[in-house]
């Protein structure tokens, strides 16, 4: 592999590119570098910031109000507000592959060809749309996220009912439906005690339902949630007189 | 007293010099654009696999009748901010876009028009970005870093038609730039934060601490890539192994690159490491962007901050 130094360090470089690299020329003036400096110390504080601000853990109040009046404003158009807190893997049910499910809920369907190719029936009428069906790479990585996203999200009461609400309407025409009920699955992860064909028969668990339909008129959609059974049933048990 | 004041002043004066000395040698000391020529091809190439990404479903996520609709996007960025896409009323504006986008990352990766053209890929991707931020991931996250780094500096010196053209009209040969030295020197930053942010972001989590989560990575069915998964269910052993060398490799990367004698060894065995590290998470595309973190520092001879 080529090795290239840069001019600071003694001139090390192969012979071959020696005569390509000229000597240095001079740094910029006092003033542009004083302008730098302090650019790049300001941004150096944002990247801090916003690594501090943006891990899984949460952010004190102190910082997250620095970073939101401060940096926030200009670090967000430019997709550089982040956390970069790849954990990878916690090993725990959110970490699994998401999949998102969309069936109609009524009949009132006409025959539709799904523009998605990996979920394309044969016939012309589809019962259910499963995302990411059969996509590989990248392209389902993007739709396990935007699963993933909605089972996340279902919890903030800021966001909880946009992103079922947009993709049940979006998919209003692809089944030919204007009621439609939504559902983001998850694929448990195996435990290393499991056997390959345990592991390959294993269920998909239900983490998000919802209903989406079109009520009165064209423009207003309403989404229903469905609870999960644990939030509407008692999980008391009964008390035992000892 | 003043005695000794005077002499903390005569011990902290070298040291403020000194600091001050690295930084400017650090960032300021004109440095070879060749590097950073790499860095471009390798971004560009990589960003048109992520832009690829988005081409089967651009319609159906971002189209007039798209599950993502822009008012809903802005509901969902908490912090504010927009995209050239928010202004794309119709199908054949988003396709504008999205194809003005990938005509940028070709031009970068020929480095035609250089300057201008990273700093369009940086703005463009940017707002794809922030048009569908539930869609995007680390490889994207990462690869508008290195985009903007690339908008910083000269990186169409080297390997491109810009210089081809130069060449050809008897211009002179491009000479070391403090520009490459300012943008070679934040990738290097960014790769050493990213790589630490990464390693404490673990560390919260047990399976990092028991030795298992290579399992749990091995078992997400986003790994085809690499079956390992019959090798770590047979040995506990080659399974914590695997896992602690993923956080020692992390660590070691963001310390490694900011001392001069380790800094060539842990970059190059970031060229391995990454990618794998990738296919293992399922991330592979991410897993060659923090390659191209890493190459700047296996060719080069940086200044020691």
């Amino acid at each position: 592999m080529a090795r290239f130094s840069t001019p600071q360090t003694p001139p090390g470089v192969s012979p071959d590119l020696a005569t390509e690299s000229p000597a240095p020329q001079g740094r910029p003036s006092e003033l542009i570098r004083a302008a730098i400096t302090a650019a790049l110390a300001i941004y150096l504080i944002g990247l801090v910031l916003t690594v501090m601000s943006n891990s899984g853990s949460g952010s004190s109040a102190l910082l997250r109000t620095i970073k939101g009046r401060l940096f926030s404003p200009w670090m967000g158009p430019m997709w550089l507000d982040l956390g970069f807190d790849y954990r990878l893997t916690y090993g725990q049910a959110e970490d699994a592959d998401h999949i998102i499910e969309v069936r109609p809920t009524l009949t009132s369907r006409v025959g539709k060809t799904f523009p998605l190719e990996a979920t394309h029936a044969s016939d012309t009428r589809l019962q259910e749309i499963r995302l990411p069906g059969a996509m590989t790479g990248e392209r389902k990585a993007r739709w396990q996220r935007l699963a993933k996203a909605i089972a996340i999200t279902a919890e903030d009461p800021d966001r909880d009912s946009l992103l079922p609400t947009s993709i049940g309407t979006g998919l209003f025409d692809d089944l030919g439906a204007t009621d439609v009920s939504l559902r983001v699955l998850r694929r448990p992860l195996a435990e290393r005690s499991q056997t390959a064909a345990d592991s390959s028969s294993v269920e998909l668990e239900e983490v998000y339902a919802a209903r989406v339909r079109r009520v009165g008129g064209q423009a207003a959609v309403q989404l229903i949630k469905s609870e999960a059974a644990g939030a509407v049933a008692p999980l008391i048990q009964p008390s035992r007189d000892k | 007293m003043m005695s000794t004041h005077l002499a903390l002043q005569a011990t902290q004066l070298p040291r403020s010099a000194g600091i001050d000395a690295s930084w400017m040698q650090f960032w300021f000391t004109p440095a070879d654009s060749r590097p950073l020529a790499m860095v471009r091809v390798l971004s560009a190439s990589v960003a048109l696999l992520l832009w690829w990404s988005y081409l089967a479903d651009l319609q159906v996520w971002l189209g007039p009748e798209g599950v993502l609709p822009t008012e809903m996007v802005a509901q969902w960025r908490l912090n504010g901010g927009f995209s050239l896409f928010d202004f794309a009323r119709s199908a054949v504006a988003v396709w504008v876009l999205f194809g003005i986008t990938g005509v940028c990352f070709l031009l970068l990766m020929c480095g035609l028009c250089t300057s201008l053209v990273a700093l369009l890929a940086a703005v463009f991707w940017a707002s794809l970005m922030l048009a569908a931020p539930m869609l995007a991931g680390p490889a994207d996250d990462c690869l508008a870093v290195l985009l903007w780094c690339l908008a910083i500096g000269p990186a169409g010196n080297f390997f491109s038609i810009d210089r081809w053209l130069s060449l050809r009209g008897g211009q002179p040969i491009a000479m070391p730039s403090w520009r490459a030295s300012i943008a070679l020197g934040l990738i290097q930053v960014h790769a050493s934060v990213i790589s630490g942010a990464m390693f404490l972001a673990q560390l919260k989590g047990d399976v990092w601490w028991d030795g298992s989560a290579a399992w749990w990575l091995a078992v997400r069915s986003e790994s085809p890539l690499m079956n390992v998964q019959g090798a770590l269910a047979q040995s506990d052993y080659l399974m914590n192994a695997v896992t602690h060398s993923i956080t020692l490799f992390e660590i070691l990367f963001a310390i490694g690159l900011w001392i001069t004698p380790l800094r060539p060894i842990v970059a190059t065995a970031g060229l391995l490491a990454w990618p794998l590290i990738g296919i293992l998470a399922g991330e592979p595309l991410w897993g060659l962007t923090m390659v191209i973190f890493a190459v700047p520092s296996c060719l080069t001879r940086p200044t020691s901050a």
